[in-house]
C-alpha cells in the first residue's frame, strides 16, 4: 500500500534537514517507538509497536539509508519483523524537502508498504487509515520540535 | 490463545468486572463470533476470556414504560431480528440485525459483542446511531451511559476503558408513526456493507416531519449529521433535496479502499443509496397505512 503526505514547517529548510536526519529527533516523534540504536551511519534498529482496537504488533525495524541528496531529498528502506510470529512489514521510503521560503519548508514523505503474516488477514484499508494517522502524529510533533528550535535559536 | 490463557465463567456483572479488572490483558467472550476468529487467526492473545455467558441479566430485551427498550448485551442477533417489542422507527435495529451475516451467525453473535469490536463495516452501529440509541457501560466504578456518537471513537475503538463491558443497549422511542429501516449494499448477501444507511424517517402531510440518517461502513464511526437531517425535514424528499444532503453525508465519509469498493465509489454511494432507503422506507409507510 502507498502512503503519502506532506506537513509544512516554519523553519528554514537547513535545519529541518538537520532534524529530521537526526535519528533521536525522528524516533522521538515515531509514534509507539522507544528508542533507536545507531548501528551505523546508515543503518539503525528500532523497536515500534502499534495498537488497532484489540490487536498489538511490535516490530523490530531495520533502517537503512539508500541514499541522500543534502538538503532536499533522503531515500530509505524499513524492514520489520514482529518476534517469533512471522508477521513482516517492509518498506521503501522517500522525503523531499521542498523550500516554500527562508523561514518555511514543506516536507514530503511517500513510502511504498507492504505487510505480510497474520496482520495481511487485517485488512490493509484500515491498516492504510492507521498509518495516514501514525503520519500525521509523527508531522505535528516533529513540527513543535523544529518550530522550537527555530525560536530558541 | 496459549496455554497460559485462562478461561473465567463470572455469573454476575459485578463478577465479571472484578476479573477483567484482575487481568492486565483480559477479553470479554460474548457470542464468540468474531474474538474466537481472531483467536484462531493468532491476532490477539489474551491472558485471559471472561466468558458472558453465564451472566443472566445481560440476556433479553425489555420494553420501557415511556416507549423505550432495553437489550441486554448478550441478546443474539437472531432474537434481536424477531422481536416484536420494536415500535415505529424503532425498528431499524432488528431491520439491520436480520442483514449480518448469515443465520449461524446470527444466532451466535450478540448485540454487546458486535458493538464492543466497533468494525467499521458492521451493521449495527449506524443502525443504533440512526435510532438514538445509548450504550450503559458497566465498571468497576459502577454503570454510565453514553450515547453512540460517545461510544463509537475510532476504527475498532470504543469508550470502553479496561476493565469495562457493554451491558445493555437502550433505544428510545422513535417519533410516533416513523418507519425504520437500514439499506446496505454488499456484494453477496451476508457480507460486510461496502456501504449502508440507517434510517428513521417520518413523514406529515406529504412532508417529511422527523429524518434521523446514519451511514455506515465510511468512516472509523458511523456518521451522523445534523445539517443533513435538517435539509431532509420539511421536505417533500424530493429527489434534489436528497441528493444535497446525500451530498453532505459524502462530503463528511472518511471511507477506506480496500476489496469491497475504492474510497471515491463508496462516496458516489452514500447519496444513492440514501435515496434508496428513503423511497423503501416510504414503501413501508404506504404499507403501514394501508
Amino acid at each position: 500500500m502507498k502512503i503519502e503526505d506532506s506537513f509544512d514547517v516554519a523553519a528554514p529548510r537547513e535545519r529541518v534537514w538537520k532534524l529530521i536526519t537526526d535519528p533521536d529527533t525522528v524516533a522521538g516523534c515515531v509514534p509507539g517507538c522507544d528508542g533507536i540504536e545507531v548501528v551505523s551511519d546508515t543503518l539503525y534498529r528500532a523497536r515500534v509497536s502499534v495498537k488497532v482496537g484489540p490487536i498489538k504488533a511490535s516490530f523490530n525495524m531495520e533502517v537503512e539509508l539508500t541514499g541522500e541528496t543534502p538538503p532536499e531529498e533522503v531515500r530509505s528502506k524499513s524492514r520489520g519483523e514482529e518476534g517469533s510470529r512471522a508477521s513482516t512489514v517492509s518498506s521503501e521510503n522517500l522525503l523531499r524537502l521542498e523550500e516554500i521560503d527562508a523561514g518555511n519548508t514543506r516536507v514530503f514523505y511517500h513510502a511504498e508498504v507492504s505487510v505480510v503474516g497474520r496482520l495481511g488477514k487485517f485488512g490493509l484499508g484500515v491498516m492504510k487509515k492507521k498509518a495516514e494517522s501514525l503520519g500525521r502524529d509523527f508531522a505535528a510533533c516533529f513540527k513543535e520540535k523544529a518550530e522550537l528550535a527555530e525560536t530558541s535559536a | 490463545m496459549n496455554d497460559a490463557t485462562e478461561f473465567l465463567r463470572p455469573r454476575s456483572i459485578d463478577e465479571a468486572v472484578a476479573m477483567l479488572a484482575a487481568h492486565e490483558d483480559a477479553r470479554p467472550l460474548a457470542g464468540g463470533a468474531t474474538l474466537v476468529a481472531m483467536l484462531n487467526a493468532g491476532l490477539i492473545e489474551p491472558d485471559a476470556i471472561v466468558s458472558l455467558s453465564g451472566i443472566e441479566e445481560l440476556r433479553g430485551i425489555q420494553a420501557q414504560e415511556n416507549g423505550g427498550l432495553r437489550i441486554g448485551a448478550m441478546t443474539r442477533h437472531a432474537e434481536t431480528a424477531a422481536s416484536a417489542l420494536f415500535r415505529d422507527g424503532q425498528q431499524v435495529v432488528p431491520h439491520a440485525a436480520g442483514q449480518i451475516a448469515n443465520m449461524p451467525v446470527r444466532n451466535m453473535g450478540t448485540m454487546g459483542g458486535s458493538i464492543s469490536f466497533a468494525d467499521p463495516a458492521i451493521d449495527y452501529p449506524p443502525a443504533l446511531t440512526a435510532a438514538g440509541a445509548e450504550i450503559e457501560i458497566a465498571g468497576p466504578g459502577g454503570t454510565r451511559r453514553v450515547p453512540c456518537g460517545e461510544f463509537f471513537l475510532d476504527w475498532y475503538t470504543t469508550a470502553l476503558e479496561p476493565g469495562e463491558l457493554v451491558a445493555a443497549i437502550h433505544v428510545p422511542p422513535a417519533p410516533a408513526g416513523s418507519v425504520g429501516h437500514y439499506e446496505k449494499l454488499a456484494r453477496v448477501s451476508g457480507d460486510y456493507a461496502i456501504v449502508s444507511v440507517a434510517l428513521v424517517l417520518a413523514m406529515d402531510g406529504g412532508l417529511c416531519s422527523a429524518a434521523q440518517i446514519a451511514v455506515g461502513a465510511c468512516g472509523p464511526v458511523p456518521i451522523r449529521l445534523a445539517a443533513a437531517e435538517e435539509a431532509l425535514v420539511g421536505s417533500s424528499l424530493d429527489a434534489e433535496t436528497l441528493a444535497w444532503g446525500g451530498a453532505m453525508l459524502a462530503e463528511a465519509s472518511d471511507p477506506v479502499d480496500d476489496v469491497r469498493g475504492s474510497a471515491d465509489y463508496r462516496r458516489r454511494v452514500i447519496p444513492r443509496l440514501l435515496a434508496k432507503a428513503v423511497a423503501a422506507a416510504r414503501a413501508k409507510m404506504i404499507e403501514e397505512a394501508a
